[in-house]
């Protein structure tokens, strides 16, 4: 019998806004009830957790049993809906206390849902959410910039990017034109 | 693997003890529990084999062959036969074992265990002795040899010397392992019965190591200087360098650990380098867990656990007389790997700007108490690009130095031009 390895937490992966909105294959990595699910993102890595920074332009407190408080961020290429429930209680009175706007990071699983008509939307359930600085926010362009041209560089050599490439027909160089045009968002 | 194989194998082995086994019977039995039952093929030739062992009245069934084996290649799940000198013997730690030692040979060492039930002799300490029919299976993550009822113990009139091989740190498996390693930091013993903790290093890196007290005298005998009386062992010199031979390698959540107790250690000539890598990682800080901000600590001597909300520590039970402590335990990820980091009141204090008698302060007139830490703690450096530097130890990097990245206008550049542009 192969000796249980140590639990390793999933890393957070880097994404821009218009990345994530893209995304719409989601799997299940084991037939376990806990095990992980995973989304595929179309530049190519599997992804369960999500680390992303913007601008908080919007909270709104909703439901009258279930309260959950949902929230849209904003970074260079887009719009991330968030949402933080009752499940989440910390993270969602960390997001209650927040006003916006305010620059955030947010730490969290990202979603699939299929509307009645048909459309899928992805959002991010919190697991904590942060007041940050601007100078954070542009650190977290730079990083995500990074990660994810990293990943278009590994496009094509990985069962993962080879899925997205399925899934999506990925084209690398529209990606590469979102993470120049988010660069060049950074003021320097 | 072919189940005929099986079938073949399992009747050669009662054959051999003069039984007369129907093939077909051995086959239908272990098809019924692999097929039927999903039972794994090794366990199943396991099952059946005693099984029949049972019906034809046989013993010691099981070894594939008496042909001796060295200890290094031995892995669990086989029979075997060996011979080996007993290098160690320690106290059992039940009353259904008789005797916990490391048998070893010229190729590697192995810890053993004799079960009360198996009634065997007593083997004794510096000995040869040749175990016919033992059985080695896992136990805590490393190769264990059973001596059980069917095992045939015979002393041999042998002294060879044994001149154990030296394991560089980095490679220590689970199991029984030789260092020669350098004394490099006494910690504070944990728990009443260490004798000594700290760490020990080579050139490949660095373990902990522990010597547990002896309970009573003449209940083994451990040093080989003088197997007759057993005193205890004795304490390791800060800075020195040792051989040490046989020791345990115990694995507590994946990180490992050298009990010196069935070890015999002398102290050597010379120096080591050691090999003290200094990790360094860089990465948002993603998740603070509880137990960081200020925290209460246990006041006994060498004890320093932390002490519940009610001050209660799980060895020293009620403990008004704690002391405040700061910490951080978090996760910093850089997008490809998450790693926890340890950062100690000194560290902390320098990345929050709230210093311990401050904390105090403030927990002591808010509301919240100690919580408010926590959260200014949290609100401070959650979701910020740090870079992490210390050593890692056991999944965990030790953190002696944070500081905040800094935004760079050069990486921008470098950024954009990857990104297949003019630099804006």
């Amino acid at each position: 019998m192969k000796p249980q390895s140590a639990f390793e937490r999933e890393p957070a992966r880097r994404v821009f806004a218009s990345e994530l909105r893209e995304t719409r294959y989601q799997f299940k990595d084991g037939e376990d009830e806990k095990s992980p699910t995973y989304v595929i993102l179309p530049t190519g890595i599997r992804s369960n957790r999500i680390f992303i920074a913007g601008t908080l332009t919007e909270k709104q407190r909703q439901g009258d049993q279930n309260i959950f408080y949902r929230g849209r961020v904003v970074d260079p290429t887009g719009t991330f809906f968030i949402m933080a429930g009752s499940y989440q209680p910390e993270a969602m009175q960390q997001l209650a206390r927040i006003e916006p706007p305010a620059f955030v990071a947010v730490v969290g699983k990202p979603n699939l849902y299929t509307t009645p008509d048909g459309n899928c939307l992805v959002s991010v359930r919190v697991e904590s959410v942060a007041v940050v600085d601007r100078e954070t926010r542009d650190l977290w362009v730079l990083d995500t910039a990074r990660e994810t041209l990293d990943r278009l560089d590994a496009f094509g050599t990985t069962d993962d990017s080879r899925k997205a490439q399925e899934e999506y027909g990925t084209q690398p160089d529209v990606y590469k034109k979102i993470v120049y045009d988010a660069l060049t968002q950074v003021q320097l | 693997m072919n189940l005929s194989e099986v079938t073949e194998r399992i009747s050669r082995k009662l054959e051999a003890k003069g039984a007369q086994p129907d093939r077909q019977k051995i086959e239908s039995r272990l098809r019924r529990l692999v097929e039927e039952f999903g039972v794994h093929v090794d366990e199943a030739e396991r099952t059946v084999t005693a099984d029949l062992a049972r019906e034809h009245n046989v013993t010691g069934v099981g070894s594939t062959s008496t042909e001796l084996r060295p200890i290094h290649e031995i892995v669990p799940g086989e029979w075997v036969t060996i011979e080996g000198k007993i290098v160690a013997l320690t106290p059992p730690v039940s009353p259904s074992i008789a005797q916990t030692g490391i048998i070893a040979d010229s190729s590697g060492a192995m810890r053993f265990v004799t079960w009360a039930r198996a009634n065997a002799p007593a083997m004794e300490y510096g000995h040869w002795y040749r175990l016919e029919s033992a059985v080695v299976d896992e136990y805590k993550g490393a190769p264990n040899l059973k001596i059980h009822s069917g095992t045939t113990i015979a002393r041999m009139e042998k002294d060879a010397p044994l001149l154990p091989s030296i394991t560089p740190i980095a490679e220590l498996k689970p199991g029984v392992g030789s260092v020669r390693a350098k004394f490099i930091q006494e910690w504070d013993a944990s728990h009443d019965r260490m004798l000594q903790t700290g760490l020990l290093g080579d050139e490949t890196g660095t373990i902990k190591f522990v010597i547990w007290k002896e309970e009573g005298a003449g209940s083994s005998g451990t040093s080989p200087a003088a197997p007759k009386e057993p005193l205890g062992k004795d304490k390791l010199e800060l800075d020195a360098v040792y051989n040490i031979f046989y020791a345990t390698v115990d694995e507590y959540n994946g990180r490992l650990s050298l009990a010196l107790n069935t070890a015999m250690y002398i102290a050597d000539e010379g120096d080591i380098e050691v090999g003290r890598t200094e990790t360094e990682i860089r990465g948002a800080l993603v998740h603070v867990a509880p137990g960081s901000g200020l925290i209460k600590r246990c006041p006994v001597e060498g004890c320093n656990r932390t002490l519940s909300r009610q001050n209660y520590c799980p060895v020293h039970e009620i403990q008004p007389e704690f002391r405040y402590d700061l910490r951080l335990k978090a996760v910093l990820d850089d997008g490809v790997r998450a790693r926890n980091v340890l950062m100690q009141r000194e560290v902390v204090e320098a990345l929050t700007g709230i210093t311990l008698e401050e904390a105090v302060q403030i927990a002591e007139t808010n509301p919240l108490g100690m919580d408010e830490i926590f959260y200014r703690i949290r609100n401070t450096v959650l979701g910020r690009y740090y870079t992490c530097s210390g050593n890692e130890f056991g999944g965990r990097l030790l953190v002696n130095a944070c500081t905040p990245i800094v935004f760079q206008p050069e990486e921008l550049a470098a950024l954009l031009n990857r990104a297949g542009g003019e630099p804006a």
